[in-house]
């Protein structure tokens, strides 16, 4: 026999109270696991936007509580052209608005001869011309079910679709692409950009290029990844905030439902444990036999957790609303934070439990009925 | 102090309850290696709290205590003591429900650094020595009330131990379970040596005792060769 299969053996013996436990910390990092993937997803997102059509950054209005409400206009797309170390920029307005079953359908306004610079793979027509013609990711005509020649509605105005491009990015593939000047009128917002992408010189340090545009006006945010954001969306913050609140609140009373069962699983085996002592058990081998039945609850209901968390944003995102504006991301280190969650709740768990223990005398343990 | 005792108790002292109880009142005992101790008396004078005492269960309040050269009033790690000196038998089997006859017998083993093979064939030796070969599997609820006290016996013997304390082990059989109880405790104790100090207040299992110590209110009021030694003595 290990010591392994004695901490084991105690598990087992509750079976029910194991299995809750277990349930009740897989849960905690479920919510840690899925929150996780969700906010990682959704920084993924953002952070393609900003490089979409080959961009190395994007340039939006500082100070924006969300990146929708940026507001720039020709006259900054002007100011951004012409800062050292820039090749090409064009601008763009975002316009969300709801297309059949999701509400989240991302147009892109743009110029069509920055349309044409992009070098966006189509699978079918061609790219917008000018009028109100509209370039659909191939997400977005899959789950409309439409083809070029088909027609949308943005907003009040119709546009036809005469392409479909293949796109990498989650908002990219399910949204379009439309000229600038149908977008504006369409969103009722003449002469304003949203943002502007910028391709930097070959050659070039994108960080250099990414401060000076940054310097050539006050109302300027240089974004080129996730944390760049906080800058002009409050959002993401936000968000990471709320994951943090939810996942500190989810182990906290995961944390209590394992003390809870350790204190009553020492306090069920007090005799127990006093024949260990009598037998010539050191205190620290109690500890180590308490701890041992946290932590190997703890990381059983981790494997449980984080299978649940998985399938779950896996089934959440097979809803068509939030699949086409988010991809769940599961980097390494998600899976490593649960796990270190779950071994630090298993020794905060059962810190006390194993102190209770430990503290026992021999004598008054053998007493206990 | 007398090298040649393995158990020197002197004008030994312990009370409960902020000295409100007093379990011993100047207790003094001194046994020879190998030697089989009966401690009798009546309920509630001592016989118990001086074998915990013996056992590094707990410490006296005052006088000497003496076990294995173990300053045991004094002695930094009992844990320590315990699992190299001591082998302990209770009443009640206390034996941990969950494991087998087996893994029980294994549980002392843990803090002798033993590894995990050589765990098993020391339990599945003792075992056998208990005569429950076969029975390795076993849990306590599939055993007899006589079955699950001779694991607790082997238990006991995992560490090998110099001096084994048995307190009313067959206070919770029936004679015949009691009868091969205690001719399992005399074999072990004559053929490995060890010193065995037996708490009853059952006078059959005092007579098999080499020696009687009487107590009465935490004190030792007579001692002297049981029946069947004296007996012994006389028909040698």
């Amino acid at each position: 026999m290990s010591f392994a299969t004695l901490v084991l053996r105690n598990l087992v013996r509750h079976r029910m109270r194991s299995v809750l436990t277990m349930v009740g910390i897989g849960v905690a990092i479920t919510t840690v696991i899925s929150l996780g993937a969700v906010t990682g997803g959704l920084k993924t997102s953002s952070q393609e936007l900003a490089h979409i059509g080959g961009a190395d950054f994007m340039v939006a209005q500082k100070g924006a509580a969300d990146m929708t409400f940026s507001t720039l206009d020709g006259a900054d797309l002007v100011v951004v052209r012409d800062v050292e170390g820039v090749e090409r920029a064009w601008g763009g307005l975002l316009l969300v608005s709801r297309v059949g079953s999701n509400p989240f359908f991302f147009t892109w306004g743009m110029e069509p001869d920055a349309l044409a610079g992009m070098k966006l793979e189509l699978t079918s027509g061609r790219l917008p011309a000018g009028g109100d013609e509209i370039l659909l990711g191939d997400a977005a005509a899959r789950s409309l079910g439409i083809a070029p020649g088909d027609t949308i509605e943005l907003e009040g105005h119709r546009f036809t679709v005469v392409g479909v491009h293949q796109a990498s990015a989650r908002l990219e593939a399910s949204g379009g692409y439309a000229p600038l000047t149908a977008v504006q009128e369409a969103a009722r917002k003449p002469d304003v950009l949203t943002a502007v992408h910028v391709v930097v010189v070959d050659g070039a340090d994108v960080a250099i290029v990414k401060r000076d545009v940054e310097n050539a006006s006050t109302r300027f945010a240089a974004i080129s990844t996730a944390d760049d954001y906080a800058q002009i969306d409050q959002g993401l913050e936000l968000l990471d905030a709320a994951n943090l609140a939810i996942s500190l609140l989810a182990i906290v009373i995961g944390a209590i439902g394992v003390m809870n069962t350790m204190i009553m699983s020492v306090f069920e085996r007090t005799r127990e444990i006093g024949v260990l002592r009598a037998v010539g058990w050191r205190g620290s081998r109690v500890v180590r036999l308490v701890m041992g039945e946290s932590l190997a609850l703890c990381l059983l209901g981790a494997v449980f957790g984080i299978l649940l968390g998985v399938g779950a944003t896996r089934l959440v995102t097979l809803v068509p609303a939030i699949g086409s504006v988010l991809a769940p991301t599961y980097p390494t280190s998600l899976f490593v934070r649960a796990v270190v969650i779950a071994l630090g709740v298993a020794l905060v768990g059962a810190l006390y439990p194993a102190i209770r223990a430990v503290r026992l005398s021999p004598m008054e343990a053998l007493r206990h009925e | 102090m007398n090298e040649a005792l393995v158990i020197e108790a002197v004008e030994l002292t312990k009370g409960y309850e902020e000295g409100r109880i007093a379990a011993l009142t100047g207790m003094s005992l001194a046994v020879r290696p190998g030697e089989f101790v009966g401690i009798v008396g009546p309920s509630g004078c001592g016989k118990s709290t001086l074998l915990h005492l013996i056992a590094a269960l707990d410490r006296p309040d005052s006088g000497l205590l003496r076990v294995a050269g173990h300053d045991l009033a004094h002695e930094p790690d009992l844990s320590h003591y315990r699992a190299q000196h001591i082998g302990i038998i209770f009443q009640l089997h206390n034996l941990l429900p969950s494991l087998t006859a087996s893994e029980n017998v294994q549980v002392p083993m843990f803090e002798l650094g033993w590894r995990g093979r050589d765990r098993d064939a020391r339990a599945r030796e003792l075992l056998g020595l208990v005569g429950l070969q076969g029975r390795e599997a076993h849990r306590p609820t599939q055993l007899s009330g006589g079955e699950r006290q001779r694991v607790a016996i082997g238990r006991a013997l995992a560490n090998d131990p110099r001096i084994l304390l048995a307190d009313e082990p067959t206070g919770s059989l029936d004679s015949q379970a009691g009868g091969m109880v205690l001719d399992l405790l005399e074999r072990v104790r004559s053929e490995r040596g060890t010193t065995l100090v037996l708490v009853t207040h059952d006078a059959g299992v005092a007579g098999r005792a080499d020696r009687l110590v009487h107590m009465l209110d935490g004190r030792a009021i007579e001692e002297g060769p049981s029946l069947r030694s004296a007996t012994l003595a006389i028909a040698g």
